[in-house]
């Protein structure tokens, strides 16, 4: 395996100890109706006792989300108390490229040296987001009520474009889409196959029950502790019968249609950073390492969300010397079909070999866990490949894109 | 006299059982131990609380305060200047146990002094301080400080700690450690070389002593504590929270140990830390506490969150579950018999009135038997290695034949003519049953072939019917319910069938239900005239399982079936007074009922008709006028079961109706209306978790 030198030398993370909630559309499960960062704590909790690791064993916690939660002001420490282990930490927020973010800060805190087990945890319901409203903002209207998730979607206030209309949408996150399938000249019909591939890619992959290696299904408790819910799936997810169904539907912008976009979904998703030896300790199978090697982030030009991971990808490749070749699995967060075109175009790669067991386009979109559930994902296929590298990325929000690059040496006889 | 093992009363120097029958009278005259204790009317003495406004202190200034005013014994309790008044929190509920009238006059014979914890307040004097409870904090060189103070001032004073930990040895006074609530739990844990006057006036006012060995932490709180370090000790294994792993306790064990800390208070956590730390440096890492107890200790913050959950979990391994609950639990256990720490009947009844225990841990244990119990403790100590390395007895679960273990809740007694047999268990169980029966044995094999059935005059104040946890799988399965009722039935009947002369004693202030049924199979019963009689299995709703349907109705004048119809159908209790001639045959206050039960007993002149078992089948009436409406559809499918019952079991002769009653009883189990009533919901509450 190509060598290089990691920027977190000393972040391992342990193997088989993550898990996630499966990712249900918004209103389609009990999520909707409990508070989310309650249950992603107590989530957190459930997932480590079914991996064997005690909470007592963490010493921190960084956490991510992206829409207000009740209690938000208290972050990190608040979670902590509902998972039953009063932690340090703090919490993070940076709307799509969240999870991969705190898994980046938690990396980095432990290289700080001062906790040798970081867990991190991320969440987001977007069922019923709360609405702030801003007194006195210096605005025409004085006073601006803001729907957090879908005026957000909606409405980027930092792209400067020509043309901006907050009521038409035409800075929308698609609209970035559309736009970069006009700056790379994408055939429809190309992304129409991708997103055909990326669905028999999710449904083969769940067929056959490794998802339930790294997906925990939860009883969902309403307030009188009564059962309100299994949560078992990612309920929503449209089955498409052909390529032809992809082929006809309308654009929405260029390129971008409806079963090449992802949709809004609740959910979390936890893992552990820590040291080499603790990774060891705690892990079910010790001869797996995977070590966080390297990250980086870029911002594209205004309003060209779908084009920031080539450019975040591009940073990574060149300070750590690897390339796409080097990579035995690459796993995105695809808002769009168009994400992974752009990607594919631009590094000269297969993109039928990505995303294998599954991406956000498809399960779904709450935005902070989507990036750990990918980061799993993606850990998780690489083992099934022997071990190797991965490659981890995706856009977020105001045209940022986010990567990383992890190396898994699976001792057992893999690579 | 023979006896199959000593008697509860025998530890507090009380003699046997046997003894009260024969004297006609309790072994202790309440006035005259007050005056010994207190000094005489006149010249009465206090009795001092220290503590006095904290949880323990307040409470059993109440507890104490209601049996001892009418002695016009001051009460006086003494706290800091800043502690939160204890004592005005308990005045509703001592209001709506006693009315407003006594209540008040409670509240009167009690005097709250404050001090600054250094200097006792000049005004105690004047209330002849002769026994001093002491209730300040669990700290031991305050405590010695505090006993030293008060020995200065009044040198004749008696003092018993509360204690939950501290042996007598360390403390240098007696224990008196009472258990919670503490204004209501009669039970007392008692350490003192011999049984004082103090200890024979708490028995004598009602109260439950329980001499137990000088040791740390006694019995109950190495059972409360141990099954409280347990519970924690497997949310560090397993990061279940705190509230489900109660709700697995519960249905395992009986109580729900974290969350008593927090009905408790902040200051639980501080005592069960002390009691475990003091246990671990005397015996070692089975007791040490663990980081989340050293935590609330030092903060106060209680176990559960303030916030409703979110998330079920179950359990992943049942077996380990068990091996992390029962293992560390038959572990302190054998350290306990290893130590003598008490009767084994003490020892299994202190879980139960004290710690919520739904079994005596010795009972449990021998259920188990040894090798299952030896095997438990060591998958535990697979799983926490640590605990092999000390105080590990498994040897002390070999003698588990003997009387002691055998008969941990019934007893006999017999004096060659004469036997009595007691039940030191409030609610009627296999385990009640089985002892009864080998009870029962024992006074044949001795040629006993009179004999009398009561409580034991201790641990048992009451006879409160069956235990229903035992019909839970009865719910499900008609066959267990069967089993139940028509075993229990055949108990009840050795004592018409296999002795010459039966008589049951109601001793305490009811008997109801299951165990009404027990005393009905006697010859002849007799009760203290204010205790409270009744068949309550409509409310629940089920149906009487032992023969209540009809063994009372063949027993009794026709005139007075409608009584006894009515008693069933409706779950009304009577005063005893009100019951004499159909439903028991005698009584009278204490003395008097003695007497008369030795009297019938021996054979003398009791002037008592023997009201005779008719075995043919009898005709009784299909409905009673005047029967309030059922306050819902349950209670009337209840009634309509029980009449339906009546009607099949007394229309056959004796010999067949045990049998019809047991069906009736199995079948209305497996009903909706049963399931869905008290029994049902309780299993489902404690069982499907």
């Amino acid at each position: 395996m190509k060598e290089t030198s990691p920027i977190y030398p000393k972040a391992f993370i342990p193997y088989g100890t993550w898990g996630s909630s499966w990712f249900p559309a918004w209103h389609t499960s009990a999520l909707a109706e409990v508070d989310i960062a309650r249950f992603a704590a107590e989530a957190m909790a459930y997932i480590m006792g079914k991996r064997n690791v005690p909470i007592s064993e963490l010493e921190y916690l960084v956490s991510g989300s992206t829409i207000p939660w009740l209690y938000k002001f208290w972050n990190s420490p608040y979670l902590s108390h509902c998972l039953g282990h009063r932690l340090p930490g703090f919490h993070i927020e940076q709307a799509c490229a969240t999870g991969l973010q705190i898994i980046a800060k938690a990396a980095a805190h432990l290289q700080g040296g001062a906790q040798d087990v970081v867990g991190v945890l991320a969440f987001d319901k977007t069922s019923n987001s709360p609405a702030g409203v801003f007194p006195n903002q210096g605005t025409y209207r004085r006073t601006e009520v803001l729907s957090d998730i879908w005026d957000n979607f909606g409405y980027d206030p930092a792209t400067g474009q020509q043309g901006f209309n907050q009521a038409t949408g035409e800075t929308a996150m698609i609209a970035c889409a559309g736009r970069t399938s006009r700056k790379y000249k994408l055939d429809f019909k190309e992304v129409a196959e991708l997103s055909c591939h990326r669905y028999q890619q999710y449904f083969e992959a769940k067929d056959t029950g490794i998802l339930n290696k790294t997906m925990v299904p939860m009883q969902v408790l309403d307030v009188r502790g009564k059962k309100l819910g299994m949560v078992d799936d990612d309920y929503g997810v449209r089955r498409y019968a052909s390529l032809d169904q992809f082929l006809t539907e309308r654009q929405l912008d260029t390129c971008v249609a409806a079963g090449g976009q992802t949709h809004a979904s609740d959910g979390m998703a936890t893992l552990l950073v820590t040291t080499e030896e603790k990774a060891r300790e705690l892990s079910p199978e010790p001869d797996i390492s995977i070590q966080f090697i390297a990250s980086a982030e870029d911002r594209a030009q205004a309003g060209y969300m779908s084009e920031s991971p080539v450019l975040a990808v591009g940073k990574l490749f060149a300070k750590t010397g690897f390339s796409v070749k080097d990579m035995v699995a690459i796993y995105d967060h695809n808002p769009f079909a168009v994400t992974d075109v752009v990607f594919a175009k631009s590094f000269d790669c297969d993109w039928h070999d990505m995303n294998n067991t599954g991406c956000p386009m498809i399960y779904g979109h709450p935005q902070g866990p989507t990036l750990v559930r990918a980061t799993i994902e993606a850990l998780e296929h690489a083992v099934t490949k022997g071990g190797g590298y991965v490659l981890v990325f995706g856009c977020a929000a105001g045209d940022v894109g986010i990567a990383g690059i992890f190396k898994v040496t699976d001792n057992r006889g893999g690579k | 006299m023979k006896q199959m093992r000593q008697t509860t009363l025998q530890t507090l120097g009380l003699g046997s059982v046997l003894d009260i029958f024969q004297n006609g009278k309790l072994p202790v005259n309440e006035s005259e131990l007050v005056d010994k204790v207190f000094g005489a009317a006149g010249s009465r003495g206090s009795l001092v609380i220290s503590g006095g406004n904290g949880i323990v202190g307040s409470g059993k200034a109440m507890q104490l305060g209601a049996r001892l005013h009418q002695y016009n014994v001051p009460i006086v309790t003494i706290d800091l200047p800043d502690a939160p008044d204890g004592i005005g929190q308990h005045y509703p509920g001592l209001k709506a146990s006693f009315g407003a009238k006594q209540a008040n006059e409670i509240m009167a014979s009690i005097i709250k002094l404050n001090y600054d914890g250094a200097n006792l307040p000049t005004e105690l004097g004047m209330f002849k301080p002769r026994f001093l409870l002491e209730a300040i904090p669990e700290i031991l060189s305050l405590k010695k400080s505090h006993y030293d103070m008060m020995w200065k001032s009044f040198p004749e004073v008696e003092i018993r700690s509360v204690t939950s930990g501290f042996p007598n040895s360390e403390l240098g006074v007696g224990v008196l450690h009472p258990s919670f609530p503490h204004q209501i739990n009669k039970i007392w844990e008692v350490v003192e070389k011999e049984p004082s006057d103090i200890t024979k006036l708490f028995w004598a006012l009602g109260l439950i002593p329980v001499p137990v060995g000088d040791y740390w932490s006694f019995i109950l709180d190495v059972l409360f504590c141990g099954i409280t370090l347990a519970a924690i000790r497997f949310h560090r294994a397993s990061n279940m929270p705190f509230w489900k792993i109660d709700k697995f306790v519960r249905r395992l064990v009986g109580p729900n140990p974290i969350r008593a800390h927090d009905a408790i208070g902040p200051g639980a956590s501080f005592l069960t830390w002390s009691c475990l730390h003091h246990l671990a440096e005397m015996y070692g890492e089975l007791f040490r506490p663990i980081p989340e107890l050293v935590r609330r200790k030092e903060s106060g913050e209680n176990w559960y969150s303030s916030n409703r959950p979110t998330v079920d979990w179950e359990l992943n391994d049942e077996e380990a579950f068990k091996s992390w609950m029962w293992g560390p639990l038959f572990q302190m256990t054998s350290l306990m018999l290893l130590e003598n720490r008490a009767p084994l009947a003490h020892m299994n009844a202190i879980g139960e009135l004290c710690a919520q225990f739904t079994n005596g841990i010795l009972a449990t244990i021998r259920g188990f038997g040894a090798d299952k119990v030896i095997n438990r403790v060591e998958a535990y100590h697979k799983l926490h290695p640590e605990a092999s390395k000390t105080c590990w007895y498994p040897e002390v679960f070999q003698q588990m034949d003997s009387p002691e273990w055998q008969q941990l809740y019934v007893n006999a007694e017999h004096d060659g003519k004469v036997g009595v047999v007691t039940i030191s268990r409030e609610s009627l169980n296999w385990d009640v049953i089985n002892e009864l029966d080998r009870a029962v044995d024992w006074l044949k094999a001795e040629g006993i072939s009179r004999v009398i059935l009561t409580g034991d005059f201790h641990l048992s104040t009451q006879m409160v019917g069956a235990d229903t946890t035992e019909f839970f799988p009865a719910l499900e399965d008609e066959n267990a319910g069967f089993n139940v009722a028509s075993s229990w039935a055949r108990t009840a009947r050795r004592f018409h069938d296999e002795f010459d002369v039966s008589v049951g004693f109601i001793n305490g202030k009811r008997c109801l239900g299951g165990m009404m049924e027990l005393m009905m199979h006697c010859h002849y019963i007799v009760s203290l005239d204010n205790a409270q009689l009744g068949m309550p299995e409509v409310t629940l709703p089920v149906v009487p399982g032992m023969e209540g349907c009809h063994w009372a109705l063949r027993k009794a004048d026709p005139a007075d079936y409608p009584r006894m119809i009515e008693l069933l159908l409706t779950g009304k209790f009577t005063r005893a007074t009100n019951a004499t001639g159909w439903l028991i045959d005698y009584a009278a206050p204490m003395e008097d009922a003695l007497q008369k039960v030795w009297q019938i007993v021996t054979g003398g002149d009791n002037g008592l008709p023997l009201r005779k078992v008719n075995a043919a089948a009898i005709t009784v009436p299909k409905d009673v006028s005047g029967l309030p409406p059922a306050s819902v559809p349950a209670i009337e499918a209840g009634r309509k079961a029980i009449m339906d019952c009546i009607q099949a079991s007394c229309g056959v002769p004796l010999s067949q109706a045990l049998e019809i009653q047991a069906k009736h009883s199995a079948g209305f189990m497996v009903t909706k209306a049963c399931q869905n009533g008290q029994i049902g919901s309780n299993a489902k509450k404690i069982m499907d978790v």
